[in-house]
């Protein structure tokens, strides 16, 4: 049989059979256990609050805030812009493309910070990119930037500015806090002219 | 299991050597094909002899089932093969200089080096005119810079990009293979050539 022939019959086939391959099958995007483990053990997936406030108050549009929380408790509070997909139903077809997706950074938060866990891990083996947890979840956004306590008074100058920037966000953000904070602010105020005073003190004495 | 090298299964020293041993084997197999004669390569141009088109096509269709067939056992992960990126106006720009000097030389640069392990007078030659080219890019590298880095695709997949998927694309380019086959066989009936 001439040569050519010969690969056609050969070859035809083994194309009918490549082309009629579902593509699934013939790509792999799951991460390995090892890597999977590497990632959460590094804890790559934690996003600061801080910077979740920040980037509310500046309103950067590649923010997608994701509540992983049951429908009923979304309801009833949720953070600015958020949008709800419960952890129960997360492979639902409905909610692929906004896990699957590279132009926003999904923040997925719930009450503590294990349920938005268990959520990135499923995400993250399934080969979703760019999903991220909230740190401390909604306890600690409830906690320490909505109603910020106001540093003692040893504490060093980072920890006030820190404290001044999330006193700024939850007036920008949540109003909650709007009421223990103004608290804070005029002890914060009470507590400067004590040590001026203080300081007038110290050379009248050493002369 | 993947590609070898980016999962680490062997070392970068074991790469290079078994890149030493297929280049060995590519030579071998090029030679023995004939591709030491610049009249037999330049064939393909004229019609009489179309031995390349059917060589080259034959490997890109091996390799390109194998690849399919390996990722469906599961055997080979298709995102870490390396693909160039597409850069069309040096592509196209470099394929007509590549073109052009193939018809004039006779030899490619793989060739060349089959035809100078021989002996042959006019591959060393090509060999110099391909140094000749290369320091000349560099030295001026400064004017093509911006034509060289123009145009930047990043790597998209003719699948991709016709909407269908690897296998179904896999399947025409083997029966057009096919079909530029038979053309390529009526071609040499049509533009014999006594001895070359």
């Amino acid at each position: 049989m001439k040569p050519l022939k010969l690969l056609a019959l050969f070859v035809i086939p083994m194309g009918i059979i490549i082309a009629a391959v579902p593509p699934d099958r013939v790509k792999h995007f799951r991460l390995t256990a090892d890597e999977l483990l590497q990632e959460a053990g590094a804890g790559v997936q934690f996003i600061s609050p801080d910077v979740v406030a920040d980037m509310l108050v500046q309103k950067d549009p590649s923010l997608r805030l994701i509540d992983v929380r049951t429908p009923e408790e979304f309801e009833a509070y949720s953070m600015p812009g958020a949008i709800n997909v419960p952890l129960s139903n997360l492979l639902a077809d409905e909610y692929t493309d906004i896990l699957n997706q590279d132009a926003y950074m999904n923040v997925l938060y719930s009450n503590g910070s294990v349920y938005a866990n268990q959520a990135w891990m499923i995400a993250r083996q399934l080969g979703y990119e760019n999903n991220y947890v909230l740190e401390g979840g909604l306890n600690y956004w409830f906690g320490n930037i909505l109603s910020a306590q106001a540093p003692s008074q040893t504490s060093p100058n980072e920890e006030f500015a820190l404290y001044d920037f999330r006193k700024s966000a939850a007036a920008a953000l949540g109003g909650g806090g709007v009421v223990a904070t103004e608290g804070s602010a005029t002890a914060v105020k009470a507590a400067k002219p004590a040590v001026t005073s203080k300081a007038k003190k110290k050379p009248a004495g050493g002369c | 299991m993947g590609p070898l090298a980016p999962y680490e299964i062997i070392s970068e020293n074991t790469n290079f050597l078994l890149a030493f041993f297929i280049g060995i084997a590519f030579g071998w197999v090029l030679e023995s094909s004939g591709f030491s004669s610049s009249r037999k390569l330049a064939g393909i141009f004229y019609g009489y002899d179309t031995v390349v088109l059917k060589v080259f096509f034959t490997g890109a269709i091996t390799a390109m089932l194998g690849l399919l067939f390996m990722s469906l056992f599961g055997w080979v992960d298709l995102d870490l093969i390396y693909v160039n990126p597409t850069y069309l106006t040096s592509a196209i720009l470099g394929g007509v200089i590549m073109g052009a000097g193939f018809i004039m030389g006779g030899f490619c640069p793989g060739t060349s080096f089959c035809g100078a392990a021989i002996g042959k007078i006019d591959a060393m030659v090509f060999i110099g005119g391909l140094f000749i080219g290369v320091y000349g890019f560099a030295f001026t590298y400064g004017w093509w810079e911006k034509l060289f880095f123009a145009k930047y695709l990043g790597e998209p997949k003719v699948s991709e990009t016709l909407g269908m998927s690897d296998g179904l694309f896999g399947l025409f380019l083997i029966v057009a293979a096919i079909g530029m086959f038979v053309v390529a066989e009526w071609a040499e009936k049509k533009f014999p050539r006594e001895e070359y």
